[in-house]
């Protein structure tokens, strides 16, 4: 029955050229195609120039789609009368730069923004800021007349994810998420979208020059270099081919780096290695069979 | 979608290798500055058209594609038709020129001949500098206009700084416009439709993004500063030039022929 229904997000042949029919014009994506079921949790992942941010914007229709590339529901986001504010609604982005989104002054007149142009009342679009707001570690009573430029990056960030998450989305796509992030920053963040994955039933698209959060984050990968698809398959399966993603100035995670040193010893060791645990236990396991 | 990095070419650096490329920066601006004057002094409709077949030739030459500039200067020329319209409604003529008159308001021969020299006037001066910003990198301008305005430097003028200066304000237009294009698109995801409604709800959205876009000019220019004086930039004085700019013989050519151009179609 899963298999049935359409994809939630669907590239067909997709392609981008920035400032297209001018001198200035250059090739972003080109020829992608995959698509993304509902509940899953994809990271799109490639060194920068590779293409991300493109694909990014292209499912909320942020950029000159062209008819029949990228679909939303089984339905082409170009075609003539498609209601893109109702996309937006339904894929909400945190981009790379929380500054650019951030629209009002304050913090909870901030996050009010989506919920009140979706024309949602006044006491839920008040619960939904409270919520979110909470969820982020930002105590509602305590950040809500609080100041954005006053905050800090981290926070900031934040409140970019909180004006995102109040929206309720049903896909939810974070460009870069935990650039400028301290440790703390990174493994809170973690946590809150382990915890929203479970709580809601959402899409999860992560995109990431670093495969290190992603792996932990992402069931699937897909690889972009130079605009074009790579590789596209479960997190173990991509990480197995490690010798190729190496060539793609992407940061690996800890254990697979371990693990490829490990291979001029043992030839066959793999590198499907999430966790360090993971890491330490076959490297166990090998010590016992020697 | 609000693209409009298409629409605003102003300050744009397009590198297509061309000649006009090639040209030294200091015959370039020489050049536009016999361009302005010469904008001046001619005064009627076949003095331009003969300055027409020359801004053609350059066109072609520079090899950047008329259909880009045109695009590019969509909002200028819109403006530039708008001032004409009242220049040629609020014209005092003579009254046995009038072709239409209405309270204040009027249409005369001499009203549409002025306008149209005048219109003529500043599209040849707006198509000049944009040539010269579209066919020369940041670096050579300043370098350029830094050695064209050096005797100045004997009457203690600062002359580097006021340079450096100008091109900065220039060159961060482009950089302003991208700024303005990211910040609505990522406002267009929040539920600010950018790309749908009337001209004038449009205006009204574009005046939400100047708060950010000051801050983050602001922003710019502070890290501008740290970057310059971390590299020890401390103006002009005592600094030599790492690519020293030389003249061909070709180069001086043109301009000769430019200025031979120019009295041509003064005089006629």
């Amino acid at each position: 029955m899963e298999d049935s229904a359409p994809p939630i997000l669907e590239l067909r042949h997709f392609g981008y050229t920035y400032l297209e029919g001018t001198p200035r014009a250059s090739e972003a994506i080109r020829d992608a195609s995959f698509e993304i079921r509902r509940g899953e949790r994809v990271g799109i992942v490639g060194a920068t120039q590779s293409g991300k941010s493109t694909i990014v914007d292209s499912f909320a229709h942020l950029l000159r789609v062209k008819p029949g590339q990228v679909f939303y529901e089984g339905r082409d986001i170009a075609e003539p009368g498609y209601d893109r504010a109702r996309l937006r609604r339904e894929v909400g982005i945190v981009f790379q730069r929380p500054d650019s989104q951030i629209i009002e002054d304050v913090v909870g007149a901030d996050v009010a923004f989506g919920p009140t142009a979706a024309g949602l009342s006044a006491a839920e679009t008040r619960e939904r800021v409270e919520e979110s707001l909470n969820t982020l570690g930002l105590p509602y009573p305590e950040y809500r007349l609080r100041y954005v430029h006053a905050l800090s990056g981290g926070q900031r960030r934040r409140v970019a994810i909180a004006g995102v998450l109040a929206m309720r989305t049903p896909v939810l796509v974070l460009d870069e998420p935990m650039a400028g992030l301290d440790p703390r920053g990174r493994r809170e963040l973690l946590e809150l979208l382990f915890r929203l994955q479970d709580e809601r039933d959402l899409t999860l698209i992560v995109c990431s020059a670093s495969l290190t959060d992603a792996s932990l984050l992402c069931d699937r990968f897909v690889v972009l270099d130079g605009g074009t698809v790579v590789m596209d398959g479960p997190v173990r399966e991509v990480l197995r081919e490690v010798d190729r993603l190496a060539k793609l100035d992407i940061t690996l995670p800890e254990p697979v780096i371990g693990a490829r040193e490990l291979r001029k010893l043992f030839p066959d060791f793999p590198t499907d290695l999430l966790t360090e645990d993971e890491l330490e236990a076959e490297i166990v396991k090998r010590i016992g069979a020697a | 979608m609000l693209e409009l990095q298409r629409n605003v070419i102003f300050g744009q650096y397009v590198d297509t290798g061309s000649f006009i490329h090639r040209m030294d920066a200091r015959i370039k601006l020489v050049i536009t500055f016999v361009f302005v004057v010469a904008s001046f002094l001619i005064g009627d409709f076949i003095g331009f058209g003969i300055v027409l077949l020359l801004l053609a030739l350059i066109q072609i030459v520079s090899r950047i594609p008329v259909g880009f500039i045109l695009r590019g200067s969509q909002f200028f020329l819109a403006f530039l038709l708008f001032i004409l319209v009242f220049q040629v409604l609020f014209y005092p003529g003579e009254a046995s020129n009038y072709l239409w008159r209405w309270w204040i308001l009027s249409v005369s021969t001499e009203g549409l001949y002025t306008a149209g020299i005048l219109g003529l006037r500043v599209i040849f001066l707006y198509h000049v500098t944009t040539m010269l910003m579209l066919t020369t990198s940041l670096v050579d301008l300043t370098n350029g206009l830094e050695l064209i305005f050096a005797p100045l430097q004997r009457l203690r003028l600062p002359v580097n700084e006021l340079v450096l200066v100008f091109v900065i304000a220039i060159k961060f237009v482009p950089i302003f416009i991208e700024e303005i294009e990211r910040l609505a698109r990522a406002q267009t995801a929040r539920g600010v439709p950018f790309d749908q409604g009337g001209a004038v709800t449009r205006a009204r959205r574009i005046g939400r993004l100047l708060v950010p876009i000051f801050i983050s000019g602001f922003t710019r220019a502070d890290t501008l500063t740290t970057a310059m004086n971390t590299r020890s930039y401390r103006g002009g004085r005592g600094r030599t030039k790492f690519r020293l700019m030389e003249a061909r013989p070709s180069d001086w050519a043109v301009l000769a022929l430019v200025l031979a151009w120019m009295i041509v179609a003064w005089l006629v």
